[in-house]
């Protein structure tokens, strides 16, 4: 099915399918960013900019007959499973923009986790919003980070993001920090204040200021904004799938107050 | 059994009578409304946020605040000097002309062929509305309408 861009390599990791289109070499230190659905499609808008501003190309998909939803993504006339993988330079995105259920979740933390591990990659960076109420008023963003390793935090060293030291993350980028944390692979979770429920681009730019100085490489975040509304328009069906993962995985909870800090 | 214990027995089997049908009607109610909250919610689902007439629908959700709700609708493009906001009974209905016509290019199919030009949607509220005590915002083509009870 995959074979119209030519399959270069491919294997099974339990009931998911990764499918290489071409050798992946990544320069060192290497990073990889992930992107899930999740608030404000944070990650997801942050991804899909990542991929266009730095021109990275498309090399291997992530398809599972059991987890993810019956779908085939067409793109330019190619075959592409619904997990795309794109590289460029020392960096790798896994861009995926469809939920999955909570025990599918599981599943890929872990494939994605012991794929990225073979892959040899340094530092994961994840991007993803934290729920504002008052999102509608918020002029300025802030941005809050979690790291797994002294090293992560060193990357995140001279930047103004705020460190995230009390609180409740749920979703899917929580199943993901838990398997990475087990894997002990460097990692930094940026979480920048968004709507919940409507794509927020503004967001994702402002995270992507910080991916910028993690990976760096320049990121020009201008044409994002300038494409702002187009990009909410073109998310809504996006949005709409998410919420209902949202709503399964106790999003609530992020906002709850903790007993004991 | 004399005549006031067989009065007082016949008016507890009317208690009991009137609690197991206050029981199943509010029962039946329950699971009338949950299934028709699933039938939307798979309606919803199926239902494409743009329709081949060349309007597309928004997304929106709605808050409960106590004395009031807040409606949030995300409007991009759209013209904030066009948004109509109408209530009738518990509906309320946003129209929004788009400060330009929209194509996804690049899409295959009708999706891609499509030129839109307004914004069009039916939101059910959870009670009838009193326009007097509606406040609409409009800021970047986001929209908050607060609702008072």
């Amino acid at each position: 099915m995959y074979s119209a861009s030519g399959v270069y390599r491919e294997e099974w990791i339990g009931d998911f399918h990764i499918i290489e289109y071409s050798p992946i070499e990544l320069e060192k230190p290497s990073f990889a960013l992930v992107s899930l659905p999740d608030t404000g499609l944070v990650g997801v808008i942050g991804a899909m900019h990542v991929v266009k501003n730095l021109g990275l190309r498309e090399v291997a998909g992530i398809d599972s007959y059991v987890y993810l939803p019956p779908i085939i993504v067409v793109s330019g006339g190619f075959l592409r499973a619904p997990i795309r993988v794109f590289a460029g330079g020392n960096l790798l995105v896994v861009y995926n923009e469809f939920s999955m259920p909570q025990h599918g979740l599981i599943q890929l933390s872990r494939v994605l986790v012991d794929y990225l591990e073979r892959r040899g990659v340094d530092y994961v960076i994840l991007s993803s919003g934290l729920p504002a109420q008052n999102r509608f008023e918020l002029e300025s963003l802030k941005t809050y980070y979690l790291a797994t390793t002294p090293r992560a935090i060193e990357l995140l060293k001279n930047t103004s993001a705020t460190p995230f030291e009390n609180g409740f993350l749920a979703g899917a980028y929580a199943l993901l920090l838990k398997e990475l944390i087990h894997a002990r692979i460097n990692t930094i979770l940026l979480l920048t204040e968004s709507y919940l429920e409507f794509p927020d681009p503004e967001a994702a730019a402002r995270s992507l200021e910080f991916v910028s100085r993690i990976i760096n490489k320049p990121i020009d975040v201008k044409e994002l904004l300038e494409q702002a509304e187009m990009i909410r328009i073109k998310a809504r069906d996006a949005m709409k799938n998410a919420m209902r993962g949202l709503a399964q995985m106790r999003k609530d909870v992020e906002q709850a107050i903790p007993i004991y800090t | 059994m004399n005549g006031e214990e067989f009065d007082e027995f016949i008016k507890r089997m009317r208690d009991l009578e009137r609690k197991i049908r206050d029981y199943v009607e509010s029962e039946l109610e329950r699971a009338l409304r949950t299934f028709r909250e699933e039938l939307k919610q798979v309606e919803d689902t199926l239902r494409p946020m743009w329709h081949h007439e060349g309007y597309l629908r928004p997304l929106y959700s709605i808050r409960d605040r106590g004395p009031y709700i807040e409606v949030f609708i995300d409007l991009p493009k759209a013209d904030e000097k066009t948004i109509e906001v109408k209530f009738r009974e518990n509906y309320m209905y946003i129209r929004a002309k788009l400060r330009e016509e929209v194509v996804f290019h690049g899409v295959t199919g009708r999706g891609g062929e499509t030129r839109f030009h307004e914004y069009r949607e039916v939101i059910e509220l959870p009670f009838k509305v009193d326009p007097e005590k509606v406040r609409v915002d409009a800021r970047k083509g986001r929209v908050k309408i607060i609702i008072y009870k």
